[in-house]
């Protein structure tokens, strides 16, 4: 039997080829994409521009076209610039005045965040896992108070939290002429005056102390829990690591010649002086920022909780556990792992929501911003620098969180 | 849960007392819990009832109803408002009657809901009007259940309603552009924008969401960035940067090749909305990302095994599922924009948050901020607090996490 011949297709012409081929097809179809976002940004970087140029400001004046490679130099002077505006308050001792450069100033803005951001971490952390657990109570009124705290707190905008805790709450406390003295602390609507402890002689010779108390302790630590996995006997690493170092850190205190002063605060005038100073700025943003995030970690670590297997609970249960033991050796070890990743996110919501501090005043990054873009005008480079500071931040807290969650993931078989 | 191993002989038997049992003071450390708590609330109970009751004067929220619903809307221009809410409460009336069935309870709540709300009015145009709209929306849930019970073509009323809510949204628009937006104000400013935001940034989200999952690289890399960088920052940049920069970019005449490229003028309230939309996008995209993740693989190539073009695949199989999934996120999501949009503070827009400040700072009621937050908060909570409570009916109503 005779093959018949196929019949062959018409050959295709060159472009045709091309046309009917699908990777052309997508490299085109990217291409035209990628086109139309660059004709688009360069028409809204040209306004922005020409729009600026009209009234005599630069758009980019940190970039310049130069001579040779790469055809562009930034430089960012206006940094360098005197500032001349004050601030109210620095952190982590960080001096500034108004003759300090802007570059100084930004970095107070963003120390000043940071130090709301970490102690709202914490505070907010503690908080919403005490109200999780806390609605998870048999207690009932325990776990209705809980709710009646999570569904409240969280249904209002955290903006109206923070400027009713400011302006009702925070300035309606005394005057500084009849300020609240209690237990060494001054309160008043100037905010709230601290004792501090203030290093004097012999500090040097007391921090060697505390290094080798605090390396006796994990010694001592890693060798009772040895010795309890091993033999089984109570041998209590913690308590015994504490007492180490808290008897080789006093009496090296003592030894070193007591060098802590206690700096009471006092009232001078209008302002305090001395001890640590807790502006009503700061105050109004941490409790809000706490209370609110508080919700929202509460709702996490009660999802979490209630996603581990009830079986879990009561065999831990007819093993003898009480609930406290419960918790903290069966429960919260395996929650731990579902809480992580949205804990992150919460945790860079308090991080971004501290921007809100601009509404009362507190000298946070945006806030400082704000003052240098109306005292230079140079918006773009400003707010490209705020842009890329949060992002970092977004990004290394995302990092961070994604190397925690890998230790604590399940290892797959 | 807890298990609770001693009942002695001296467990109460009967109802109350045995509820109290064990639930309050089944132990020594539940018992000194209970008296704490119960301290606790007595302390708060007291402060705050004696300030809402006592010391509070709430006249400042009396004499300025008006600031904190529509801001300064010009009183010729009140009755397109009116439309609004009438056709509002008609629609959702027709909605609820189509959709559920309210049980007979519901009317005795909201008839009791109902009367701090017309003491609050006082008496006057506007509680007839309020009262006209409540009256339609009962009509309306009456009529669209008995078409729903004995009527014909349940889905073509249902698609009806559909359409008219959308036909509603631009006749509000319609209705408002013209009034000059820096008169709009108070509730009413803070419903539009949040409407608006929802709204638009739902299908810009799934949009978003569809190209981070692309094959092209150029598209997925676009979209990944823009939604990392818009999750990466506070809402209250982008907002200043919309009202700084977006004029400055948009509004000069150019054009190109003989064509108007831009030149659109935008004014506040334009600039906040697409600031919002933008915003929001960014994070319904990465919540309908998981939902597209959920969506089984095998269902797509069993889609193109059928011969299914892609738009065919992502319309009828993938986002039907992927949206399920994630409805109770997307809720969240949208309450969460609800709230935000009190940051619009920021650009100078008296939305509800900023009515409570104006009134404030009026010559008479200097020292009042306590009562106008506590009042514009409670409006707030009501509203997210509906939404949340709507959301857990309509998963119940979807059977999320049961299919």
């Amino acid at each position: 039997m005779t093959l018949t011949a196929r019949p062959t297709r018409p050959q295709l012409g060159a472009i045709a080829q091309l046309w009917r081929n699908v990777r052309v097809q997508r490299a085109i179809f990217q291409l035209a994409f990628a086109v139309f976002i660059i004709w688009l940004v360069y028409i809204l970087i040209t306004n922005l521009t020409d729009e600026l140029a009209k009234i005599d400001l630069e758009a980019f004046p940190f970039v310049e076209r130069s001579g040779d490679f790469p055809f562009v130099k930034v430089h960012l002077d206006f940094l360098g610039q005197r500032a001349g505006f004050g601030i109210k308050e620095t952190s982590f001792g960080f001096d500034y005045s108004a003759n300090d450069r802007y570059a100084d100033a930004y970095v107070v803005g963003v120390l000043n965040m940071l130090r709301v951001a970490l102690i709202g971490i914490v505070l907010a952390t503690v908080l919403g896992l005490v109200a999780g657990i806390a609605r998870l109570s048999p207690n009932w009124l325990v776990s209705k108070i809980a709710t009646v705290y999570v569904e409240t707190f969280r249904n209002v905008p955290l903006l109206v939290q923070l400027i009713f805790w400011y302006t009702a709450v925070v300035l309606q406390a005394p005057p500084i002429g009849e300020a609240i003295h209690a237990l060494g602390a001054i309160m008043s609507v100037k905010g709230v005056a601290l004792p501090a402890a203030n290093a004097t002689d012999g500090f040097g010779l007391w921090s060697v102390f505390l290094a080798v108390a605090l390396v006796a302790a994990i010694g001592v630590w890693l060798n009772r829990a040895r010795r309890q996995q091993r033999t089984g006997r109570a041998s209590y690493p913690w308590w015994s690591a504490a007492g180490t170092f808290v008897v080789i850190a006093a009496g090296g205190f003592i030894l070193a010649g007591t060098p802590l002063a206690i700096d009471r605060p006092q009232v001078e005038g209008t302002s305090y002086a001395g001890g640590v100073q807790i502006s009503p700025e700061f105050a109004a943003v941490l409790i809000a920022l706490v209370v609110y995030t508080g919700t929202f970690i509460a709702e996490i670590v009660r999802g979490s909780i209630l996603a581990i297997p009830k079986g879990q609970t009561e065999a831990a249960a007819a093993v003898g556990l009480n609930p406290i033991q419960r918790l903290r050796f069966v429960i919260l070890p395996q929650a731990l792992r579902i809480i992580m990743p949205p804990l992150t996110n919460q945790y860079l919501n308090l991080t971004k929501n501290s921007s809100l501090a601009v509404f009362v005043a507190y000298p946070d990054l945006f806030q400082v911003s704000r003052v240098t873009v109306n005292q230079t005008g140079q918006a773009v480079p400003i707010v490209i620098l705020l842009l890329l500071t949060y992002l970092t931040m977004s990004l290394l807290t995302s990092l961070i969180m994604n190397v925690i969650n890998s230790r604590l993931k399940v290892p797959s078989s | 849960m807890a298990v609770n191993a001693t009942a002695s002989s001296r467990t109460p038997v009967a109802g109350a007392a045995r509820w109290a049992h064990e639930n309050l003071f089944s132990s020594v450390a539940n018992s000194v819990l209970t008296v704490g708590s119960i301290a606790l609330m007595a302390f708060l109970v007291y402060q705050v009832g004696r300030f809402v009751l006592v010391s509070a004067d709430w006249q400042v929220v009396e004499t300025n109803r008006r600031l904190f619903f529509i801001g300064r809307f010009p009183d010729a221009e009140l009755w397109r408002v009116w439309v609004i809410v009438y056709m509002v409460s008609g629609l959702a009336g027709v909605t609820l009657g189509l959709w559920s069935r309210l049980p007979w309870l519901a009317w005795p709540v909201l008839g009791l809901a109902l009367v701090p709300v017309f003491l609050f009015i006082g008496g006057g145009e506007v509680a007839l009007l309020t009262a006209g709209s409540v009256a339609l929306f009962t009509l309306a849930y009456l009529a669209a259940r008995t078409w729903a019970v004995r009527g014909r073509s349940l889905s073509l009323a249902r698609n009806i309603a559909l359409v008219s809510w959308l036909l509603s949204f631009a006749v509000t628009m319609y209705l408002l552009s013209a009034v000059d937006s820096r008169l709009w104000g108070g509730l009413l400013l803070t419903m539009i924008l949040a409407v608006v935001g929802i709204v638009a940034s739902f299908p810009f989200g799934v949009l978003l969401a569809l190209g981070r999952a692309s094959t092209f690289p150029v598209i997925r890399i676009f979209c990944t960035v823009y939604i990392e960088v818009m999750r990466g920052v506070p809402l209250v940049i982008v907002l200043f940067m919309a009202f700084f920069f977006l004029p400055l970019m948009l509004e000069a005449d150019r054009s190109m090749l003989g064509l108007p490229v831009t030149g659109i003028d935008l004014d506040v309230v334009q600039r906040a909305m697409i600031a919002l939309t933008m915003f929001s996008a960014a994070y319904v995209a990465e919540i309908v990302r998981g939902g597209l993740q959920i969506v089984p693989r095998g269902q797509v190539e069993a889609a193109e095994a059928l011969g299914l073009g892609t738009a065919r695949i992502l319309g009828l199989i993938v986002l039907p599922q992927a949206l399920r999934a994630v409805i109770p996120a997307l809720v969240g999501q949208f309450i969460s924009l609800f709230k935000d949009t009190s940051l619009v503070l920021i650009m100078g827009l008296t939305e509800l948050l900023a009515a409570a400040r104006i009134v404030t700072a009026q010559q008479d009621f200097i020292g009042k901020q306590a009562e106008s937050l506590l009042f514009v908060a409670l409006i707030y909570w009501l509203i997210a607090f509906s939404m949340s409570r709507a959301s857990q009916r309509l998963e119940q109503t979807l059977g999320v996490g049961e299919r």
